[in-house]
């Protein structure tokens, strides 16, 4: 096997041991708003930010977002308006035609209008990425300025799987003509209640 | 082909160079304006830099270390000396689950190994699911751009291409309908696919996980929905600790496109049930590119492209030129490492200017590494008659300041007094298209002598 002639190898030809460099976030600090900021982002990456004072009213502002879903999946028992149930047994293929993914996320991120959601809130792998709308759900004061606060915040989570979402899909691949709706979600909406 | 000899092709027609060449600029502006709105943009470049040249020093553990904590999440790790082993691995994995569709995502690292010919000629379906990746397969061309693969077709191109390919109405090039038309295309193969593979952005040793960047989406509708993910990784992707994502992840998209992080950051740690993960860490010259002092510091590059579409020479020849995986800027640092003769012209095609230093978001000095090519290639490989005697003289008149300050005064008499039927001539290729400039006044040093005598 070649693990052993490649680490050998790079033993050999490695310069000598450079320290790990001190970091210091103060350097990044900005006093800034928060939400105002992450609206700016979401909006510059095509998504949209809906605000709203609690959860009570969710469903109603969803309907009127999304008129014509019928295919539903919520993942948040405060929504009830999933007429798709999912599991973490679901088989990822029969969830093509979902309309419509109703998802709670923990942390979002002010300065590039993204938002972590990982494996406990998203059941099927899959779901964030093949359903037709997203909307991500996450506390007004779940929102972080930087990459840096938001993975001291995940540090302790079980690692599984998790993604940061930051807009729509996406893709400027013919003559830089940007058009959304590539693979993943055609239109995305976080709602911060 | 030399780079100048196939840069003068692409340059045959003049109004797709022109757009190519602007089409990039503006990446590049977008790029400035993200990294302006950065607090402490300049930081945040010095320590990525410096966790780079720390995980090179250290290549070797870390990479014991990724292995072991990847294992103790499920996951399955292979090691590949070379582009063969490389292989050889995905193909084997693959005919263990009797695997005969494969989607795959954007990865620099399987085109270097020329992953998809060995595929098809083992009777094995793979198709590049990046849009732009997709748009080159079809024409049968490898990319031109490490983020934007096809940058060098026009929308019409696209159009006869889909049309022939996936049967669409001609559009005249519309991306929107091309675009939806590409969407349905590929959905039916993530559909059914049996494995996915795609590249690796980031490494992480203290967590033996992994990220991949997208904004399609591609990656995720691949991995998640086949049976077996096979992601393929360079050495020199890792980074020691999971926080040190949040630097990279910062620099990365704002580098490569002016966004502030690309749609999808995803982080794979363990496979979900039922489904196994595979990770294939190649060398493939790469211990060999450590070991040269001068040139290691390539080995920090997060292929982000922006050295790409700042370099007025990539901007103006196109990614074909250089004829190798990775072209532009540090594609020319790299590619020699791997064959001196064959890719001996790559290092000339630079201004030297610094641009692509200036925005590299790891800090490589791509500029001077350029240099040094240049003076080992002088030396090891034989050289155009012309070539070596210009630099003869160059070299004999930059080392000697008299002589220089004679040849200085006379360039500018020259400048002044030069026939253009002889800058203009056949053997002076650089004035092909070129006048010489007009030359006003004082050299440097008199205007600079004359400004303290204050004249
Ligand atoms: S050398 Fe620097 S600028 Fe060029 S692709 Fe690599 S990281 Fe980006």
């Amino acid at each position: 096997m070649s693990r052993e002639a490649i680490l050998k190898a790079v033993k050999a030809n490695k310069p000598e041991a450079l320290p790990l460099p001190d970091i210091d976030l103060s350097v990044f600090d900005e006093d800034i708003n928060l939400i105002e900021r992450f609206k700016e982002n979401i909006e510059f990456v095509g998504g949209r930010l809906l605000e709203i004072n609690g959860l009570d009213t969710i469903d109603a502002e969803i309907k009127a977002l999304y008129p014509e879903a019928s295919k539903i999946v919520s993942c948040m028992k405060e929504s009830a308006l999933g007429t798709v149930p999912v599991s973490k047994d679901t088989n990822p293929h029969t969830l093509e035609d979902i309309d419509l993914t109703i998802i709670k996320g923990n942390f979002a991120v002010a300065e590039n209008g993204a938002v972590w959601v990982s494996d406990q809130e998203i059941v099927v792998r899959a779901l964030p990425f093949i359903t037709n709308d997203l909307i991500l759900v996450v506390p007004k004061n779940a929102v972080y300025l930087h990459m840096h606060q938001v993975f001291d915040a995940i540090s302790e989570r079980e690692r599984t799987f998790g993604t940061f979402i930051s807009g729509p899909s996406k893709t400027a691949d013919i003559e830089q003509c940007l058009v959304v709706g590539a693979h993943g979600a055609i239109s995305l909406t976080v709602v911060l209640y | 082909m030399a780079h100048a000899e196939a840069a003068a092709k692409f340059n045959e027609n003049e109004a797709k160079v022109n757009w190519h060449d602007k089409a990039l600029w503006f990446v590049r502006q977008k790029r400035d304006k993200q990294a302006h709105k950065v607090q402490g943009w300049e930081q945040l470049r010095d320590y990525a830099s410096a966790l780079k040249a720390n995980v090179l020093s250290n290549l070797d553990s870390y990479l014991v270390q990724f292995e072991e904590n990847a294992k103790k999440n499920g996951v399955i790790v292979h090691w590949a000396a070379n582009a063969e082993e490389h292989n050889k691995i995905v193909h084997s994995i693959l005919q263990k689950h009797n695997a005969k569709k494969i989607v795959k995502s954007k990865s620099m690292l399987t085109e270097e190994c020329h992953l998809n010919p060995f595929l098809e000629a083992n009777d094995i379906e793979v198709i590049d699911t990046d849009l732009g990746e997709r748009i080159v397969q079809l024409a049968q061309e490898p990319p031109s751009h490490i983020v934007l693969p096809a940058i060098h077709k026009t929308k019409e191109e696209v159009d006869e291409l889909f049309q022939e390919h996936l049967g669409t109405k001609p559009s005249g090039g519309n991306p929107e309908y091309l675009t939806r038309e590409a969407r349905k295309h590929l959905r039916s193969k993530f559909l059914q696919a049996d494995a996915a593979i795609t590249g690796v952005n980031f490494a992480v040793a203290d967590t033996g996980g992994f990220v991949v960047c997208t904004n399609e989406g591609n990656a995720d509708m691949g991995a998640h929905l086949a049976k077996v993910h096979i992601a393929c990784m360079g050495m020199e992707k890792l980074i020691p600790q999971e926080k040190h994502l949040g630097i990279f992840l910062r620099l990365l998209a704002r580098s490569a496109t002016g966004q502030p992080i690309t749609t999808y950051s995803s982080y794979f740690n363990k496979p979900e049930e039922g489904k196994e993960m595979h990770i294939i860490i190649v060398d493939n010259g790469r211990t060999e590119q450590l070991s040269r002092e001068d040139f290691r510091r390539s080995l920090h590059c997060i292929r982000c492209g922006a050295c790409m579409n700042t370099c007025p020479i990539y901007r103006r020849s196109g990614g074909h030129s250089y004829d190798a995986t990775i072209p532009g800027p540090i594609g020319s640092i790299l590619s020699p490492g791997k064959d001196l003769t064959k890719h001996s012209s790559l290092p000339f095609a630079s201004t030297l200017c610094g641009s692509c230093s200036d925005v590299c978001p790891v800090k490589i000095n791509i500029h001077e590494q350029l240099y040094k090519w240049r003076q080992i290639i002088v030396k090891e490989v034989p050289q155009p008659f012309v070539k070596k005697i210009v630099m003869k003289a160059a070299g004999s008149v930059l080392a000697k300041p008299k002589t220089y300050d004679f040849v200085g005064k006379s360039t500018r008499f020259m400048l002044k007094h030069t026939p253009k039927s002889l800058i203009n001539s056949k053997i002076n290729t650089w004035g092909h298209a070129r006048d010489l400039p007009e030359v006003k006044g004082d050299n440097f040093e008199d205007w600079y002598k004359k400004r303290q005598k204050n004249e």
